[in-house]
């Protein structure tokens, strides 16, 4: 995936990661599909859509071919800071941080620890 | 009036004065208040206080200063029936209910309890008095009943009825009152200020004659504080503010200070133990006091007001000058009472007398917002804030987001976000999220996790705003305490602690030098590798981009920028300190071209380090750049080719090992990585980056049990990482570990280390 924010490299990883045992797990447990709207430094502007199929256990560049259980949009800082756990997805959520459209029970479910962890050189 | 005299002036100034002095702050503060405003609404009470005003009250619009008198309650009452704005105002401060200031007397002689008017005020003003000579025993003849005072206050009034009356006052002769030199110039400065307040609309030389005059008869030498009115819009308030300046300067002037200490003292013989801990539980021990520094900047900044918020300032000023006085005595009870409280809020505009009420001023900083919210109001008034405090909050979702919209305007929030919020999201968000709750879609323990999120996210807010500071890319923040500024020469000592593990002490050592030496660059590259080691890698960036400054062509230095970005994710920066690497290098310099130095794009960068592997393939390090280059575009079969090459050259080092794990890690060969892993932690037991790998590498294969006891491992020997904190944090919710947030929380090492251990 070309691209120039941090959040790419994250969801690279994640893509690779839903091939292993532990994203098959992931995807068993969850079973939605989330479209992230991440944009490099407000939200809304210069976005970058992805989809993260935990359907069929997929990352893709692009918006979804259907309709998402989940809409989220926030900026790349913001996306890294929940997906390592630095930020509570509620919190960023009642700060603004992040937007929330779709089903409120799916977007409960979009928590750090579907996210692998990149390791440090 | 006994607190007007407490408003007044110090203890030397018992004596009943009718205007305020600017040489006690806290009269200036109270006219600055009074000056201000011009409505006749009854004031609000002070914190803690109901104001109760006796009786019916006549028009006085000028700023009348009182005119009832201590000990001569009744007889006041019956002249001057309590009026305006002003007595109410300064009968808040001295009610039953009482004032703060009154409250912390009773406090010290009785119980509190909530009174009303009536004959109580006499006692206590009596008691008030004895306390008020007792302490005042050196300054005022020991014999001290009625008549002095009677005289000396009819006196006053009549100058003041003189000054209502449009007739000029004469000088009268009196009786010796026995004023003391501190009382003669209490009565001077009020006196002056107060003539201001009366004859507003006269001119200049008219006041200066009535002040005079009034001065000549009690025998006092009014010409020390003449002073002209200073131009400006505000010339009273801004009068005061000068006046009080050069009081302030010329050091404390004895009344306020008299009043203090002996306000002090009578507190010591008190109890005041159990509303001093409630506070403290409140508002925490912190010294406030430090806090007044500050209050310069902000007040600069509020400064650029419009001169409708003039007498808000000059009100902040006054009252941060009586919080000064206030904070001069250290006495920890006294810093935490509510009056100095409510004072420190005033100066610090958080509290506005806006219309005869005290209001606490939209977008002011408050931390402890809801405690505050609690103070300043009547109880019933807000029963949200009630139960926050009591830690029960509301399942009902609009009130709390109207209110807390409201209320709340904490720091570093975007403001628009408010605004939509409050427009926009309040309904659709609420009423789904009241909906899904309705309908048990989220199940009970979501609702409560939310709840239980919100009390923490409080929590995290004091948390995150303390440790933000110096937060931002490129800024190293120092440690504070450390014990080893002042060594001969700390650079060595961090070598050898770094050389034996100690990574955290070393940390603390090259801090040390570079503290003493700026310009250290192989301080600075040490404490960045250090950081890198210890899992830090934001200060890891900070410490090597110092290094670089100083030596712009240090190989280790580049390459160690090129690595922390690359964790980072930046690949831009990242690629362009690599490049950097291959343009400095002594050998590969001469591929680089100039061109590329400012935008490398990673296809051509990649290119000319594999040229310079070419041409000397014996030498690791360029393998080693190019095994990162390589992880930063995720080619991570040839990243890890590139370091097992250098691996071959250079077996012994650890941090080639755990390079070659982590891209093992990072592309999904986690069992792989784990062994890479092993040999760097036998190369080095303290590496405390290949620990915290290690945890990733378990969690991210599922294995969160082990991984905890990785990271719990990690952490020990590193506190600070607070990566490794979050990745915990995770690890134990996904292996249900729950029971341990508080101690994840709360970063107890103790109790994790003894529940998962290695």
């Amino acid at each position: 995936m070309e691209s120039s924010l941090q959040s790419a490299g994250l969801l690279e990883q994640m893509k690779i990661h839903l091939s292993t045992d532990a994203g098959k797990e992931v995807t068993n447990k969850i079973g939605l599909v989330y479209q992230l709207n991440i944009a490099p430094k407000k939200i809304g502007v210069d976005e970058e859509i992805f989809v993260v199929d935990l359907k069929q256990g997929k990352v893709t560049k692009g918006p979804y071919d259907g309709k998402p259980d989940a809409t989220f949009s926030f900026t790349d800082k913001d996306f890294l800071s929940i997906a390592t756990g630095k930020m509570n997805p509620q919190i960023a959520f009642i700060r603004g941080a992040m937007k929330i459209k779709g089903s409120i029970s799916a977007a409960q479910k979009f928590t750090p620890d579907i996210f692998p962890k990149p390791s440090k050189l | 009036m006994a607190m007007r005299d407490l408003v007044t002036g110090g203890a030397a100034c018992a004596v009943p004065g009718t205007a305020a002095s600017s040489s006690n702050p806290f009269g200036a503060l109270a006219n600055a208040i009074l000056g201000s405003s011009s409505k006749t609404q009854e004031l609000k009470g002070l914190p803690g206080s109901a104001v109760n005003v006796p009786g019916p009250s006549s028009d006085f619009r000028t700023g009348a200063p009182l005119t009832t008198i201590p000990g001569l309650e009744t007889e006041g009452q019956q002249h001057h029936q309590p009026v305006g704005q002003n007595y109410e105002f300064l009968a808040g401060f001295r009610t039953a209910d009482h004032g703060v200031l009154a409250d912390a007397w009773n406090e010290i002689h009785q119980p509190p309890a909530l009174q009303t008017q009536g004959g109580k005020i006499e006692a206590q003003f009596q008691e008030f008095e004895q306390i008020y000579n007792r302490g005042a025993n050196s300054m005022l003849p020991p014999a001290w009943d009625g008549p002095p005072q009677g005289v000396l206050s009819r006196f006053l009034h009549s100058f003041v009825d003189s000054g209502r009356a449009g007739v000029p006052f004469r000088p009268a002769a009196l009786p010796v009152l026995g004023l003391s030199e501190g009382d003669k110039q209490c009565i001077r400065d009020r006196s002056f200020i107060m003539a201001h307040h009366i004859f507003a609309d006269k001119s200049e030389e008219y006041i200066n004659a009535q002040v005079n005059a009034l001065l000549h008869s009690l025998d006092i030498d009014g010409n020390e504080r003449l002073r002209g009115p200073i131009r400006g819009s505000y010339p009273e308030l801004e009068e005061y503010w000068t006046e009080s300046q050069g009081a302030l300067r010329s050091g404390m002037p004895n009344p306020a200070d008299k009043w203090v200490s002996e306000f002090a003292r009578q507190r010591e013989n008190g109890d005041p133990e159990a509303w001093a801990h409630s506070f403290e539980q409140l508002h925490g021990t912190n010294g406030w006091a430090s806090e007044f520094e500050h209050e310069q900047s902000q007040l600069a900044s509020v400064g650029q007001v419009r001169g409708a918020n003039m007498s808000h300032i000059a009100a902040m000023e006054q009252s941060r000058m009586l919080a000064h006085t206030l904070a001069q005595n250290t006495d920890p009870k006294f810093q935490n009472s509510k009056f100095l409280q409510f004072v420190s809020k005033m100066s610090r505009g958080e509290l506005i007398v806006d219309e005869n009420q005290i209001k606490p001023a939209t977008g002011s900083l408050t931390d402890n917002w809801a405690d505050e919210y609690q103070a300043q109001y009547n109880a019933g008034s807000s029963t949200w804030a009630d139960q926050f405090v009591h830690q029960d909050l509301p399942q009902g979702t609009d009130k709390w987001v109207n209110e807390f919209v409201k209320e709340n305007q904490q720091q570093g929030v975007d403001d628009q976000w408010v605004n939509e919020f409050s427009k926009l999201h309040v309904q659709d968000w609420a009423e789904e999220f009241g909906q899904q709750v309705a309908e048990g879609a989220l199940g009970d323990s979501t609702a409560d996790d939310w709840a239980n999120t919100y009390e923490n996210f409080l929590d995290e807010q004091l948390l995150a705003s303390k440790q933000h500071s110096g937060a931002s890319r490129g800024v190293y923040v120092f440690s504070d305490m450390n014990p080893y500024v002042g060594h001969p020469n700390p650079l060595r000592e961090g070598q050898e602690l770094f050389r034996k593990g100690l990574l955290s002490e070393a940390v603390l050592a090259l801090e040390a030098e570079v503290l003493k030496n700026p310009d250290n660059a192989e301080g600075w590259r040490l404490l960045g590798i250090t950081h890198a080691e210890n899992d830090d890698d934001q200060q890891a960036i900070a410490a090597m981009m110092r290094a670089q400054e100083v030596d712009p062509t240090n190989l280790e230095v580049l390459l160690a920028l090129g690595v922390s970005h690359t964790n980072e994710l930046e690949q831009p920066e990242a690629l362009r300190y690599l490049y950097k690497w291959l343009q400095n290098h002594p050998k590969y310099g001469v591929l680089a071209t100039p061109e590329l130095a400012d935008s490398p794009y990673y296809g051509d960068v990649a290119r000319l380090f594999n040229e310079a592997a070419q041409m000397s393939p014996e030498d690791a390090d360029v393998h080693i750049v190019l095994g990162v280059l390589y992880n930063l575009s995720r080619d991570y079969d040839k990243a890890i080719e590139s370091f097992q090459t250098a691996l071959n050259l250079k077996p012994r080092d650890y941090s080639l090992w755990n390079k070659l794990g982590a891209t093992r890690a990072n592309s999904i060969q986690s069992a792989d990585a784990i062994l890479a892993y092993q040999q760097a932690l036998d190369l080095k037991p303290n590496y405390v980056r290949a620990w915290a790998n290690m945890g990733i590498s378990y969690a991210n294969q599922g294995l969160y049990e082990e991984s905890i006891r990785y990271y719990v491992r990690a952490l020990a020997m590193n506190p600070k990482a607070d990566n490794a904190w979050q990745y915990l944090r995770i690890s134990l919710s996904c292996a249900s570990r729950n029971d341990m947030f508080e101690a994840c929380d709360s970063r107890n090492l103790d109790i994790l280390q003894k529940e998962f251990p290695l």
